[in-house]
């Protein structure tokens, strides 16, 4: 493979680059680290002289930052970390599991004019804010208001579009040959799916999965609205770090920041090379 | 000692039954006894309780209520929707609601910020989820026309929380305006958010000479905008990282700013046929005086929230700043205010001339938290019971001081006869200071639509601000886009509830605005 050589304009532009991207990184990672004094101080203290971890400790021990003089934080956030966990993990598979079998179809078995797939897409073209209290009144009657089947099926919703759409670029660049002589070799069609075009399109479905669970990862909005006091997630925690004595907890904050990016970029590390493939998959169009 | 024993006896008579309570306040004031009050108070998280459960207050109206709804309740469990970071004012009864009436204290937190939102989903959710909610007192209008909240005029004529009481009531006029909603009670308040200004006593000793060298009088807290004004020229030292006041130019509290100085001006916002006044010579030359002040203020002004205005006053970073009671209690902690602790000289909120050239001096009362009753709770009395218990005039006191929560002193006892503990929270000094300026108040847009009049208003202050808007333009593009609101929500339905607020102000800001003379 041909490389370029790096010339000193594009280092520069790299660096640059690499310096956008991580000093929000760095400085949440830095605040996680600093005791309740440094959290404020002018001027701002890039790196702390006696790093701590008891922000972290705070997190699952709310008493534990009564130590620094800083009180009322009333709830642990085990149940957030937990409803994120549990949400996110949900929503993300059934929103890629339908998503696939819609892209297949879509692809494959089209008999559907060529808007059907933007009008798939149509759904998230409302602001979330617009449909978020018909779907407070909808849930209230149901019953599924505060609970986490409720917000699971919210974020399917929203996120399905994109899974959709994503997925079927993917399914598009396989050659269909490949699934007909699986299919002559005996399989059914649901097989081939999912022993021939599944596997390769691999790169293109953690791609797909990483990208709908950020999305549900980082979701605010409906999970504010749907949850009362049985379902929390963790962007509606890092927003209750607020006490009267303390005013914005941003230590708390960013060592839970910390803790919620932490899955992603493992699990970004881990996938990476699927990743690559899988963004720069389908770009080339035969 | 002998005082001591006097003060001894009252309590223990008090305690058995035999003193009525304005006769113990009485005579314990009489004692000079406030101090040993707060301590026999103090003594225990309910102490107020144990001692004034024997007498015919609200708290025991409110105890008695509580007793026998909870003793029927299928449900035992009240629910609070509340903002984060106030739970610290209500946890210590929780013990004593779980033990005494097998009422588990269920507490939901809410960002501040959404906790209006909330109680409009639940105008239309209507889950019964919550039974008390906690807005501030601009919610109420809406709440109430959005049928989420009950009317507790009922409740309060049968079991009177003395809200209108000289001695133990809410002080007028935010009894009425931060509690009323055309002329009902709509909630029951537990914090008062009167803004105050504070100085640096420290920095005016250090340069007495030199600022009375330099502009002929004695330095000393400012009693007029003007005086406010030199006063942030004079301390104004950036090189030293000290600037001349730390007000707010930030979205959402920038408005404030500018209510404060209209008010001072004796203008209202709104004439006595809801078109808006703010637009005239008085507003823009509020915001003239904003701007002129706008050099002298610390570099964070454009984006300080309230948590980190508080945090650089505390760290010394300013001559001079405009708080909530929450900001002198900040300020005087060691913790919070290592440079401001015993430093801090406190005042009303400057005075302004109106067009008549009258002296006027007026509050701002903006916030303020409250305890409403959901219209689907399964307890709704026994939730009321809960909300007039702990906006009782001794619960109440003895709630404010605990850490890790919003509540300040509210009722004309918390102030005029306070408890030893609001005294160590507050000082004596402070607690007038703060009378001395809610008598003169004028609430937020506690209106139908009250938030979005705010937020109209604010955005257009900050423009001109930030020099993106003339100051007359930033004013009448808030004035068109306040009268769009009133068309939208109801002249009529706006007017009157305006009207009701405006007869409830008090005289000197009637005067001067001409609210009076209004039918």
């Amino acid at each position: 493979m041909n490389t370029r050589p790096l010339t000193p304009l594009l280092a520069l532009i790299l660096l640059v680059a690499l310096v956008v991207t991580l000093f929000p990184i760095f400085w949440i990672v830095m605040t996680a680290l600093k005791p309740p004094t440094d959290w404020n101080a002018a001027p701002a203290i890039w790196i702390p002289s006696e790093p701590t971890l008891i922000n972290f400790l705070t997190l699952f021990d709310p008493e534990a930052i009564g130590a620094f003089g800083v009180g009322g934080i009333s709830e642990s956030a085990t149940a957030a970390v937990f409803g994120s966990i549990l949400t996110s993990t949900c929503a993300t598979l059934i929103s890629v599991g339908i998503g696939f079998f819609a892209a297949i179809g879509l692809s494959r078995y089209t008999r559907v004019n060529r808007f059907t797939p933007l009008f798939i897409l149509s759904g998230r073209m409302f602001p979330p804010a617009a449909i978020a209290v018909p779907f407070v009144i909808i849930f209230s009657a149901i019953q599924l208001i505060d609970t986490y089947v409720g917000l699971i099926a919210i974020y399917v919703a929203i996120t399905l579009p994109f899974a959709t759409w994503m997925l079927k670029s993917f399914v598009d660049e396989v050659p269909r040959e490949v699934e007909e002589a699986a299919m002559i070799d005996g399989q059914s069609r649901l097989m081939a799916h999912l022993t021939v075009t599944a596997p390769l399109i691999k790169g293109g479905l953690f791609a797909t999965t990483l990208f709908i669970f950020i999305l549900n990862w980082s979701e605010f909005l409906f999970a504010l609205v749907l949850s009362y006091s049985n379902i929390e997630t963790i962007p509606i925690r890092l927003a209750k770090y607020v006490t009267a004595t303390a005013g914005t907890l941003f230590g708390v904050q960013a060592a839970l920041a910390v803790l919620a990016m932490a899955p992603l970029i493992v699990a970004g590390f881990l996938i990476q090379k699927h990743l690559a493939r899988g963004m720069t998959f389908g770009a080339v169009k035969r | 000692m002998k005082n001591h024993v006097s003060i001894q006896a009252a309590c223990e008579s008090f305690d058995a039954g035999l003193l009525p309570r304005r006769t113990f306040l009485k005579s314990l004031a009489a004692l000079g006894a406030t101090a040993s009050v707060a301590n026999y108070i103090a003594s225990s998280p309910a102490g107020a309780s144990t001692a004034l459960a024997t007498i015919s207050g609200p708290e025991e109206r409110a105890w008695a209520l509580a007793k026998e709804m909870a003793a029927k309740a299928d449900k035992k469990t009240l629910t609070l929707l509340i903002p984060t970071g106030s739970i610290g004012n209500m946890t210590p009864y929780a013990d004593k609601w779980k033990d005494e009436l097998g009422i588990t204290l269920e507490f939901i937190e809410e960002p501040d910020e959404v906790v209006h939102t909330k109680g409009m989903q639940e105008a239309v959710a209507k889950t019964g989820r919550y039974d008390i909610m906690m807005p501030t007192a601009m919610s109420y209008p809406d709440w109430i026309d959005s049928g989420v909240i009950y009317d507790l005029t009922d409740w309060t004529e049968a079991y009177n929380p003395e809200l209108f009481s000289p001695e133990f009531g809410v002080v007028f006029p935010a009894s009425h305006h931060a509690q009323l909603y055309n002329g009902r009670v709509a909630g029951l308040l537990n914090d008062g958010d009167q803004i105050t200004l504070l100085c640096r006593s420290d920095k005016m000793a250090q340069k007495a000479k030199a600022f009375e060298d330099a502009y002929g009088r004695p330095v000393g807290v400012p009693d007029t905008w003007k005086e406010y004004h030199e006063l942030a020229q004079f301390f104004h030292d950036p090189d030293n990282g000290f600037f001349g006041s730390l007000e707010y130019r930030s979205r959402y509290y920038v408005k404030w700013m500018f209510m404060q100085r209209l008010m001072s001006k004796g203008m209202l916002y709104f004439d006595g046929d809801m078109n808006p006044t703010f637009n005239g010579d008085e507003g823009v030359a509020a915001i003239e005086d904003m701007l002129a002040v706008n050099e002298y203020l610390h570099p964070d002004a454009f984006s300080f929230t309230w948590s980190s205005n508080y945090n650089a006053f505390g760290r010394g970073e300013g001559f001079m700043n405009i708080v909530w009671p929450s900001g002198f209690k900040y300020s005087k902690a060691p913790s919070t205010g290592p440079a401001t602790t015993g430093n801090i000289a406190a005042t009303v909120m400057p005075a302004d001339y109106t067009k008549s050239g009258e002296k006027l001096y007026a509050g701002l009362f903006c916030w303020g938290y409250g305890y409403a009753v959901s219209r689907y709770s399964e307890n709704p009395e026994l939730a009321y019971a809960y909300a007039q218990w702990m906006t009782s005039p001794t619960i109440g006191a003895d709630a404010i001081p605990y850490l890790g929560g919003y509540s300040d002193p509210y009722r004309v006892n918390h102030m005029k006869a306070p408890t030893e503990r609001l005294i160590e929270t507050y000082s004596p000094e402070y607690l007038n200071t703060l009378y001395e300026n809610m008598v003169n108040t004028v609430p937020d847009f506690c209106l139908p639509g009250g938030f979005e009049y705010q937020d109209a208003l604010d955005k257009e202050i900050h423009a001109a601000m930030t020099s993106d808007k003339q100051p007359k333009q930033a004013l009448d593009d808030a004035a068109q886009a306040v009268d769009r609101i009133t068309r939208r929500v109801g002249r009529e339905k706006v007017q009157a509830s305006w009207l009701s607020l405006a007869q409830k102000l008090a005289d000197p800001i009637k005067r001067a605005s001409g609210a009076d003379k209004w039918a």
